[in-house]
């Protein structure tokens, strides 16, 4: 297979990726790496960068929750292939965070959809699931070596959760090291001020930008 | 002028040089007759004496019977959890809608053989049968769509909505056959109207033309049922980015309550020029300030709202429902707001 073709290759996986098209995605994944291109190479230019243009899309009221939890399980499906050829983490250094949704809010899939928007930049997550408790945010973030911690919550009764989390966060001594980002459907600007996070985000492919900025990428 | 004539000339859109107030106030109000949510999710009477007190203690013009979202899935089958001090929610471990094939399972009941249903016609036959002559009572009604999200979880709904539409939607209209004869049983109890849970008519959940083709019908027909018996039809929906033109293409409903500005308008000033002339706007003061900021910063979102909205048809209310753990002080602020305008 020629450079060209292997390079249209990507592109129809990142097309098969972007329409939710998982058994399309999965065996134009196989082909790749079967033309010779590098899993980093499918990895960033044929899932990554196509989920990152779906995260673009949500964002801009072009495309919707259902249309990136289907692209997201076709890109999913193709890094299940391409998984045992990437070495390590390597591919996936652009920084660690911890996300959960916190105690006593079982509510999961604007966390989900974070953590979709996250791993499209390359980020690592580390899902700690749903009513986190704030001890467990502050355990993970140290033991994984965190750079931020996420809180969601979708009730009003659960979100002052998260100033439990901040708390935590400062008696552990680790405060000055951790961002803390807070979202949910009740939460704005105002409550991330008073409850002390650092950053507030109205979407998912807005927290996935703060990420990228905090962490540099 | 009474609160319900406030309240009928208000829906009607005529002039009543007054602003209708009515917060949200549903979970919050069970520490009114001291009862846990778990209590005040199961005893009628119980649930409808705290919606009285609050009533009464706010002097609200109106009140909407909001307990909680599984009312409805349970009579598929759908196991509910009735936590001590949080609302009662469907048991997502135990998902009766496993895989895409299980909506088949899905077919029109009885709605009085649902113990939950039948708690909530109680509830309402209670509130109308004490405060109904003076105060307007209405029913709420989880969705169609959103009812079956809650027998199948959300992100396996939306994903099935791309693999298996037709069953998706077959098994939608067999929910909104059973809700709109429920609905109808509702409006028998007396209440003034239905409000429908239309919560994916969203552009922050789906898109217009998604929601049209899986929704849109099956609103038509609960909210056919609702008129027919004269009763008046309501929608809440919450979400950002709502749907109004979708809603009232396929509901025309008498109002709208709602949080943020809806998907074809810049800001609430737009909304109110746009549709404060057709369809009464209820909301939209974010919850989320009852329980933080002062008291007068409460009061001033309260009145900005009050500045944007007025006008036209308008009840000043919450965009969603009160926090349940709220101290009922800004509801009452709330109302005083709307007294002073």
């Amino acid at each position: 297979m020629s450079d060209n073709q292997a390079f249209g290759v990507l592109e129809e996986l990142s097309r098969a990726v972007m329409r939710g098209n998982a058994e399309t995605a999965e065996s134009l994944t196989k082909e790749a790496i079967e033309s010779g291109l590098k899993a980093e190479v499918i990895l960033k230019d044929g899932l990554l960068a196509s989920m990152a243009a779906v995260g673009v899309k949500f964002k801009n009221n072009e495309v919707f929750v259902p249309e990136v939890l289907v692209a997201a399980r076709a890109m999913n499906r193709a890094m299940a292939v391409l998984k045992p050829l990437l070495v390590g983490e390597k591919a996936l250094s652009g920084g660690k965070v911890v996300i959960g949704t916190v105690k006593g809010d079982l509510h999961d899939i604007g966390k989900n959809l974070v953590k979709i928007m996250f791993e499209s930049k390359g980020i690592s997550v580390v899902d700690l699931g749903v009513s986190v408790p704030a001890e467990r945010f502050i355990e993970a973030a140290i033991s994984e070596r965190a750079s931020i911690i996420c809180c969601s919550a979708l009730l009003t009764s659960t979100m002052y959760e998260m100033k439990n989390v901040v708390e935590e966060a400062k008696k552990a001594g680790l405060r000055d090291k951790v961002k803390i980002m807070v979202g949910g459907a009740p939460i704005n600007s105002d409550f991330c001020k008073e409850v002390g996070a650092d950053y507030y985000s109205p979407d998912a492919q807005s927290a996935a930008e703060k990420a990228a900025e905090i962490l540099g990428i | 002028m009474t609160k319900r004539e406030l309240i009928e000339k208000t829906l009607a859109g005529v002039p009543t040089g007054r602003v209708a107030v009515s917060p949200l106030v549903c979970g919050a109000a069970r520490g009114l007759v001291g009862a846990s949510y778990k209590e005040w999710s199961t005893d009628a009477s119980l649930c409808g004496e705290s919606f009285v007190r609050a009533a009464e203690l706010l002097d609200m013009d109106c009140v909407t019977l909001l307990v909680d979202l599984s009312i409805e899935c349970a009579a598929w089958g759908q196991g509910v959890i009735f936590p001590e001090n949080e609302a009662a929610r469907p048991d997502y471990s135990k998902k009766i809608i496993k895989t895409p094939g299980n909506y088949a399972k899905i077919k029109r009941v009885d709605w009085k053989s649902s113990d939950r249903m039948r708690f909530y016609a109680d509830l309402c036959g209670y509130v109308v049968k004490k405060i109904g002559v003076s105060v307007p009572v209405f029913a709420f009604v989880f969705g169609p769509l959103g009812t079956l999200s809650m027998c199948r979880g959300q992100e396996d709904l939306f994903m099935d909505m791309y693999d298996c539409p037709e069953k998706v939607k077959a098994a939608s209209h067999e929910i909104a056959l059973t809700l709109a004869e429920y609905a109808g049983a509702l409006c028998d109890t007396g209440v003034d109207g239905v409000m429908l849970d239309t919560l994916f008519a969203s552009g922050s959940i789906m898109s217009k033309e998604m929601w049209e083709d899986a929704e849109g019908g099956d609103a038509l027909l609960i909210a056919r049922a609702i008129r027919e018996k004269g009763k008046k039809v309501l929608v809440h929906n919450c979400g950002k980015r709502v749907y109004f033109d979708s809603q009232i293409k396929y509901m025309n409903p008498d109002a709208i309550s709602f949080l943020y500005p809806p998907d074809d308008c810049d800001g609430f000033d737009e909304c109110r020029e746009k549709y404060g002339g057709s369809v009464t706007l209820i909301g939209c003061v974010p919850p989320t300030y009852a329980v933080m900021g002062s008291d007068e910063e409460w009061s001033e979102i309260c009145r900005s709202q009050i500045k944007s909205l007025s006008g036209g048809r308008f009840i000043l209310s919450t965009g969603c429902e009160y926090p349940a753990g709220a101290d009922l002080n800004r509801a009452r602020l709330m109302v005083d707001a709307a007294r002073r305008a």
